[in-house]
C-alpha cells in the first residue's frame, strides 16, 4: 500500500499518477475512489488522444491521505475487450447483495466500439473478476449504477441513456425499450431511454446519477460553448423525465476540454469529485482529481461550485502544507512548477511584494502543543514573511526572516535557491482555523510551510523531591538565564582562563546562597532569572535552556545549582561530569573539579577528587561556559569502584 | 635487468611520511574510490583530488553541489555521491540536506562523467538536535543494505536507509540517532560488528585544532554504538582510533580502504600537516585491528631495522660467512664482581664486508644476531611515484649500496649497486593484524606491475618469491630496531 504522493490535502489530491473521471463512493465508512488512468501514449499509440490501460483504486478516511491500492483491472484481463485499446475509460462501483460491482467501458474486441463491462469482488479493493461478456444491448461509454429507493438498480451511460439492470446486476431487463438514433445521417438503434431528450446535451457524456430528498439528480459534462461544462437534471423517477436546472460547475478557465465527476456525501457534507489538468498543462489529456464541496439550495437545487486549489479536508498542521494550493490569495501571486521535468512534484507560490498573501482553509492545530515552524522559501533579496491566523492582517502566528545574501566572514550569496527556515511560534492557534502567509517584505517564494513540536527537553518541578536516576544523574537544578561573554572560540578554555572568568567579579557570589525558584539577579548591566528545572534526559541541555527563554545560545556563561539531602554521610566519593564546553564544580563551597579545553558531552570525561557528601544538605554548584557550542552537562557521584550514588534525594 | 641505471631517484630525508605528495590539499576527503585504475577523494566545497599511482595526488575531481563532507560508492557498476547542500552553521543555520546522485565514472575526461540530478535523502530543519551534513555511506556486505550516518556536533548523529537501486531514501525510513557531538562520521563492517566513526575535538584550527577520530561498534547497524568501555555514543562514547602526531595534528573524516584480504587503508585529512605549512592534508595510513577494534597503524619509515619472518623469527639476511666476534673466553664461575663493568662493541660492517663476494649475492633467514648482513636500511623513494598511500623503498644492507632485488627464478637476492630499477622498488605494507608484506613493483618474469609476490617463507631459512596469503605467516614480517 502506497500514499499516492503524500498527504495531499490540495488539489489535485493524487500526484506520482495522472486520474480522471473521479467516481467515489462511500463503502465501510470509508470513501473509495475509482478514477480512469491516463498514461502518456505508448508506442503505436496517438500523443494526442486519451490513453488508458487500467484501473486503480484509492481509499480515505479524512479526504486528505489517500492509499493507492494498486492495479485492480487491466486491459489484457477483460475477456471481450482489445487488449491494446487503450480506452478503459470512465469507470463505477456499487455494492449490492454482498458484492461490488465494478462497471467499465472497454474498445470491443471484434468490430467497432465501446462496450460497457463488469467485474466483481468481495472487496471494494478487488481482486475484481470480470464477466465473461459485456453488457449485452448497451455500446457506449461511462457507466453509472444507481441503486434507487425503490429497490431497483439502475445504468446510466453515454450522452444519459438509462436501463434498469435486473437482479444478477450483469444484464439490462428484456423488457427495455429502444429506439431508432440518428447521429447525422446515419442511423443506430440504441436501448434504454434518452434521459436528456429536454436538457441541452450536446456531446452530452458522463452521466452521474444520485438520488437526495425525493429528488433524483442526473448531473452530466456537456458543451455548452466549446468546452464541457458540468450541468444536471431533477425528475421524481429514476428514468426520468429529467428537468434541466442549470451548471454546477463552468468551463475550466485554462481551456481543459472535459470535466468528469461524481458526487458523494460523507460524513454529513456533500463533495463534488472533477478533474482538471494541472499537472500536465499542455496537455489536456492527463487529467488529475480534485475535490471541493458542495451545497444544495432548500429548494434541492445545487449551488454552483468553484473551483479551488485548496480543495477539501482539514489538514494537520504537523504535515507539509502546500501553500500554492491556497484557497485565497492577493490577486498578486504567481504560481509555477517547481521543476517542468516532474510536475508531480507540484509547485511553489511567490508573493510579490509587501503585503502579498496567501491564505490557507482549515489547518488544525490541536496537535501543536510547543511549537516552530519550518518552511521552505527562497528569494532574491533579502526579506521576510509572517504566518497569520485567518487573513493577511491576523494575528501572528510566527514571522521568519529570509536571509539569502550575507556579508562578513561567512560572505555567500543563497539567492534564488531554496533555503530551510524555522522559528518559534509567538502564537499558537486553538483547534482549526485559517492560515495566511504574508509578504512582508521583498518578493518570496514559498514552497510549503509545516509546524512542528519541539522536543521536551524540561519539564517544571512538580513532586516535591527528585531522585537521582538509576545511573546517578542529577536531573532537578536550578539555572541561571545565561550570562553574554562574547567569546566566539573554545580554543581559550585553558585552566588559567577559566579560574580567572569564574572568580571574576564576585560570579560566584551570584549562587553564594541557594536563589529560588524565579528569582531574579543582576549581574554587571545583565538582568537574569533562575529557573529551577527537571531534565527529560541524564544530560542538562543548556542550549535548548537558554532557546526557550530566547536568550543568547553561544558565548555564554551558564550557571547550575542543585541541592542534595543525605539521610547519613556518604564519604569516599567522586563527582564524574561531562560538558559541553568547558566548566567547573563546587560542592558545599570547595572547588572540586575543573574541566578545561574545547569539551564534549562525554559521560563521565572528568572525576572530581575523593569528596564526603555529608548529613542533611550539600549544594553542588556548576559554572559552564561555551562559545559556538551546544552547551550541556551531565554528573552523577559514585563510589571508590565506580558504582553510582543514588541514595540521596534533590529538593 | 639494469635499464634504469641512470633514473634520479631522491630520497625522502625526514623520514617523516605523514601525508601524501603532490598537491593533496583537501578537508574531510570522502572514502578513497577507485575508478578505471585511478584514485578519487572529494571534499568539502567541491572539487577533489586525483591520483594515477594512489601517492601523488593532484586537485581535478569534480563534484558539483558545493556543501560539506561528501562520500562516495561504487554499486554495481556506478558511483553514488553523497554531499549536503546547505547547513554546518557556517553563517547560517542547521538546517542541511543529505543529497545523493550517480555517476558512471569519476573521471571529469571520460565521455560518460554525468551526474544525475541530485536528490535530497535526509534533511533538518535548522531547529532540531541534528544539522543534516557530512554524510558517511555502508553498504552492508551481509544485506546489501544502503545505509548513511550523518550529522555534527549540533545535536545527533543519525542514521537512514537508502535504495541502493536508486540512491533514494528508502519508503517508510525513519531517521534513528545513534551518536552525540560528533563530526563527519563514517560507518564500516567488519566481522559481525558495525562500527560508527566519528570526529571528535576542535576542528578548523590549523596547528591547534584538536580534531580526532574515535568508534565505537555493535552487533546491529542500528545501534547501540558502544566503546570499549561499554560506554554509548550517544552519551559521548569513544574508543580513539587515530590522534595527532610529532608532525601532523587534527585528523579528521574517517574512510576505510581494503586493498587486499588483510590489507586495509584508512583515509583521512590532518588539519595542518607541520611539514606542509600547516595546510590541511590528505593522509593514509594503515589500517590495524585490535580485538576487533580499528586502530591506525605504522607505515614503515626510513631506517635500519632487522626484517624478522612472522614463520620462525629468523632475521632477513646476506648468505655470507657467519664471521665470527672476538671475545676473550669468559667462565661465569669465574666473574669478578668488582672488576669495572665494560661495553662490548658490535660487529661493523668494515670488520666484515671485505670477505663477502662481489656481485650478487642471495639472500636468506638466519638467527638474528645483529650483524651487518643482517642490518636492512629502508629509505622511501619519494620523488617517485607510488602505491595507495606510500612510496616505493628502497631496502639496502646498511652502509652499502647493495640493494634487495625481485630476481629471477621467483629469487631473492642483494645486488651490488642499487640501480633504480623496478626489481629493487619494494612496496611494503602493514596488515591488519599489524605484521608486514613486502613486494617488489616488478617480478622478473612476470608483465607489469606485481600486485600478487611478496616475499614468501616457503621453508624457514629460504624465503623466495611467493603467492602473498593472509592467512599464512609466511607472508608476513616485522620490522624491528
Amino acid at each position: 500500500m502506497l500514499l499516492a504522493g503524500g498527504v495531499s490535502a490540495q488539489n489535485p489530491i493524487i500526484s506520482g499518477q495522472f486520474t480522471a473521471d473521479p467516481t467515489a463512493r462511500v463503502f465501510n465508512g470509508k470513501v473509495y475512489l475509482y478514477p480512469s488512468h491516463d498514461i502518456p501514449a505508448p508506442q503505436g499509440q496517438r500523443k494526442d488522444w486519451f490513453c488508458m490501460e487500467d484501473y486503480h483504486v484509492f481509499s480515505s478516511e479524512n479526504l486528505t491521505e489517500w492509499t493507492d491500492h494498486g492495479v485492480i483491472l487491466n486491459q489484457k484481463d477483460v475477456p471481450w475487450g482489445n487488449p491494446n485499446g487503450y480506452s478503459m475509460w470512465a469507470p463505477d462501483c456499487v455494492y449490492r447483495n454482498g458484492k461490488y460491482y465494478f462497471y467499465f467501458p472497454d474498445g470491443v474486441k471484434e468490430g467497432m466500439g465501446f462496450g460497457i463491462g463488469v467485474a466483481i469482488a468481495d472487496s471494494p479493493e478487488g481482486p475484481f473478476k470480470p464477466v465473461e461478456s459485456n453488457i449485452k444491448g448497451i455500446s457506449g461509454i461511462d457507466p453509472c449504477v444507481l441503486l434507487a429507493s425503490d429497490g431497483n438498480a439502475y445504468i446510466f451511460w453515454g450522452p444519459g441513456r438509462c436501463a434498469k439492470l435486473k437482479d444478477n446486476m450483469t444484464e439490462i431487463e428484456d423488457d427495455t425499450p429502444s429506439e431508432t438514433v440518428k447521429f447525422g445521417d446515419r442511423e443506430f438503434q440504441m436501448s434504454g431511454v434518452n434521459c436528456l431528450k429536454d436538457s441541452p446535451s450536446r456531446q452530452a457524456e458522463g452521466p452521474f446519477a444520485f438520488e437526495y430528498n425525493g429528488n433524483y439528480y442526473l448531473t452530466y459534462p456537456y458543451v455548452r460553448e466549446n468546452t464541457e461544462v458540468l450541468g444536471y437534471a431533477m425528475s421524481k423517477n429514476p428514468m426520468g423525465p429529467y428537468q434541466y436546472k442549470g451548471l454546477i460547475m463552468k468551463e475550466h478557465a485554462s481551456g481543459c476540454w472535459t470535466n468528469h465527476h461524481s458526487i458523494i456525501n460523507y460524513k454529513g457534507q456533500w463533495y463534488l469529485f472533477y478533474h482538471h489538468n494541472d499537472y500536465s498543462p499542455q496537455d489536456d489529456k492527463r487529467r488529475s482529481v480534485r475535490i471541493e464541496k458542495l451545497f444544495f439550495n432548500p429548494d434541492g437545487t445545487i449551488q454552483e461550485v468553484k473551483p479551488t486549489l485548496r480543495g477539501v479536508g482539514i489538514v494537520d498542521a504537523l504535515s507539509k502544507l502546500q501553500v500554492d494550493r491556497y484557497s485565497s490569495a492577493s490577486n498578486d501571486v504567481k504560481i509555477n512548477f517547481l521543476d517542468t521535468t516532474d510536475r508531480f512534484l507540484g509547485w511553489e507560490v511567490t508573493l510579490d511584494k509587501k503585503g502579498s498573501y496567501v491564505t490557507f482553509s482549515d489547518v488544525d492545530f490541536s496537535n501543536i502543543k510547543d511549537g516552530y515552524f519550518t518552511a521552505a522559501v527562497k528569494a532574491n533579496k533579502n526579506t521576510k514573511f509572517t504566518i497569520r491566523e485567518k487573513n493577511s492582517s491576523g494575528k501572528i502566528i510566527a514571522g521568519a526572516d529570509v536571509i539569502c545574501i550575507t556579508e562578513g566572514q561567512f560572505k555567500r550569496d543563497y539567492s534564488g535557491q531554496y533555503l530551510t527556515v524555522t522559528a518559534p511560534l509567538k502564537y499558537t492557534p486553538k483547534g482549526i482555523t485559517d492560515i495566511c502567509i504574508v509578504c512582508e517584505g521583498e518578493a518570496v517564494t514559498v514552497d510549503y510551510v509545516q509546524f512542528k513540536n519541539k522536543e521536551k527537553y524540561f519539564s517544571e518541578p512538580k513532586a516535591a523531591e527528585s531522585k537521582p536516576d538509576k545511573d546517578g544523574f542529577l536531573k532537578r537544578w536550578l539555572l541561571l538565564e545565561p550570562i553574554t561573554n562574547g567569546i566566539n572560540t573554545n580554543v581559550i578554555f585553558v585552566d588559567s582562563y577559566l579560574e580567572k572568568t569564574f572568580n571574576e567579579a564576585n560570579y560566584l557570589k551570584l549562587f553564594d546562597k541557594v536563589p529560588v525558584n524565579n528569582q531574579k539577579v543582576k549581574y554587571g548591566n545583565q538582568n537574569l532569572i533562575w529557573h529551577k528545572i527537571d531534565s527529560e534526559n541524564y544530560n542538562v541541555k543548556l542550549f535548548r535552556f537558554a532557546e526557550s527563554y530566547n536568550k543568547p545560545v553561544y558565548g555564554v556563561l551558564f550557571s547550575a545549582v542543585t541541592e542534595i539531602y543525605c539521610d547519613k554521610e556518604i564519604a569516599d566519593v567522586r563527582l564524574l561530569a561531562g560538558s559541553n564546553s568547558a566548566s567547573a564544580w563546587y560542592l558545599n563551597g570547595e572547588e572540586i573539579l575543573l574541566m578545561s579545553g574545547d569539551r564534549r558531552m562525554v559521560k563521565d570525561d572528568c572525576a572530581s577528587k575523593v569528596v564526603t557528601l555529608k548529613k542533611g544538605v550539600n549544594v553542588l554548584r556548576g559554572a559552564i561556559i561555551n562559545g559556538p557550542g551546544m552547551s550541556d552537562f551531565c554528573v552523577r557521584f559514585v563510589d571508590k569502584k565506580g558504582n553510582a550514588i543514588t541514595d540521596f534525594t534533590i529538593k | 635487468m639494469k635499464k634504469f641505471l641512470f633514473s634520479i631517484i631522491t630520497v625522502s630525508l625526514s623520514g617523516v611520511l605523514s601525508a601524501q605528495t603532490g598537491a593533496p590539499y583537501i578537508h574531510d576527503p570522502s572514502t578513497i574510490a577507485e575508478c578505471e585504475g585511478k584514485y578519487y577523494t572529494f571534499g568539502t566545497g567541491g572539487g577533489g583530488l586525483i591520483s594515477q599511482d594512489g601517492y601523488v595526488w593532484k586537485g581535478g575531481a569534480e563534484r558539483p553541489g558545493g556543501g560539506a563532507a561528501p562520500d562516495v560508492i561504487k554499486i554495481k557498476d556506478r558511483y553514488l555521491v553523497l554531499y549536503s547542500s546547505t547547513g554546518g552553521g557556517l553563517g547560517g543555520g542547521h538546517y542541511g540536506k543529505i543529497m545523493t546522485m550517480w555517476n558512471k565514472t569519476l573521471d571529469p575526461k571520460s565521455p560518460d562523467f554525468k551526474f544525475t540530478t541530485a536528490q535530497e535523502v535526509a534533511a533538518s530543519d535548522g531547529f532540531e538536535d541534528c544539522d543534516a551534513i557530512d554524510p558517511g555511506v555502508l553498504l552492508d556486505p551481509t544485506t546489501g543494505r544502503l545505509w548513511v550516518s550523518y550529522g555534527t556536533y549540533f545535536g545527533n548523529i543519525r542514521l537512514i536507509e537508502l535504495d541502493p537501486e536508486t540512491g533514494k531514501r528508502k519508503a517508510g525510513n525513519q531517521a534513528l540517532d545513534i551518536a552525540i557531538d560528533c563530526e563527519a562520521t563514517d560507518l564500516i563492517y567488519r566481522d559481525g560488528y558495525y562500527y560508527l566513526l566519528g570526529t571528535h575535538g576542535t576542528c578548523c584550527d590549523g596547528v591547534n585544532s584538536t580534531y580526532n577520530i574515535v568508534v565505537g561498534r555493535s552487533k546491529s547497524v542500528t545501534g547501540p554504538y558502544l566503546d570499549n568501555l561499554g560506554r554509548d555514543m550517544k552519551q559521548g562514547g569513544g574508543k580513539m582510533v587515530v590522534a595527532a602526531e610529532n608532525r601532523a595534528v587534527g585528523a579528521g573524516h574517517f574512510g576505510r580502504f581494503i586493498v587486499d584480504e588483510g590489507v586495509e587503508l584508512m583515509s583521512f585529512h590532518w588539519e595542518a600537516d607541520f611539514d606542509m605549512s600547516g595546510h590541511s592534508v590528505l593522509a593514509i595510513k594503515p589500517l590495524i585491528w585490535v580485538n576487533n577494534w580499528p586502530k591506525v597503524g605504522t607505515p614503515i619509515k626510513s631506517g635500519v631495522y632487522e626484517i624478522e619472518s612472522e614463520r620462525r623469527g629468523y632475521a632477513l639476511e646476506l648468505a655470507v660467512d657467519f664471521q665470527r666476534l672476538e671475545q676473550e673466553r669468559q667462565f661465569f664461575w669465574r666473574i669478578n664482581p668488582d672488576e669495572p663493568i665494560k661495553s662490548l662493541e658490535a660487529q661493523k660492517l668494515s670488520d666484515v664486508e671485505k670477505k663477502w663476494s662481489k656481485g650478487t649475492i642471495a639472500v636468506r633467514a638466519g638467527d638474528y644476531m645483529n650483524r651487518p648482513h643482517q642490518r636492512w636500511k629502508i629509505e622511501p623513494l619519494t620523488s617517485q611515484s607510488g602505491y595507495l598511500g606510500s612510496p616505493y623503498f628502497k631496502i639496502t644492507i646498511d652502509g652499502t649500496d647493495r640493494a634487495l632485488t625481485a630476481s629471477e627464478g621467483f629469487s631473492i637476492t642483494a645486488e651490488e649497486k642499487f640501480s633504480g630499477s623496478d626489481y629493487q622498488l619494494w612496496r611494503i605494507e602493514q596488515l591488519t593484524d599489524g605484521t608486514y608484506r613486502i613486494m617488489p613493483k616488478k617480478v622478473p618474469g612476470v608483465d607489469g606491475i606485481n600486485k600478487k609476490y611478496v616475499i614468501y617463507s616457503i621453508s624457514d631459512s629460504n624465503p623466495i618469491l611467493g603467492e602473498y596469503d593472509f592467512k599464512s605467516d609466511n607472508s608476513k614480517w616485522n620490522f624491528k630496531q
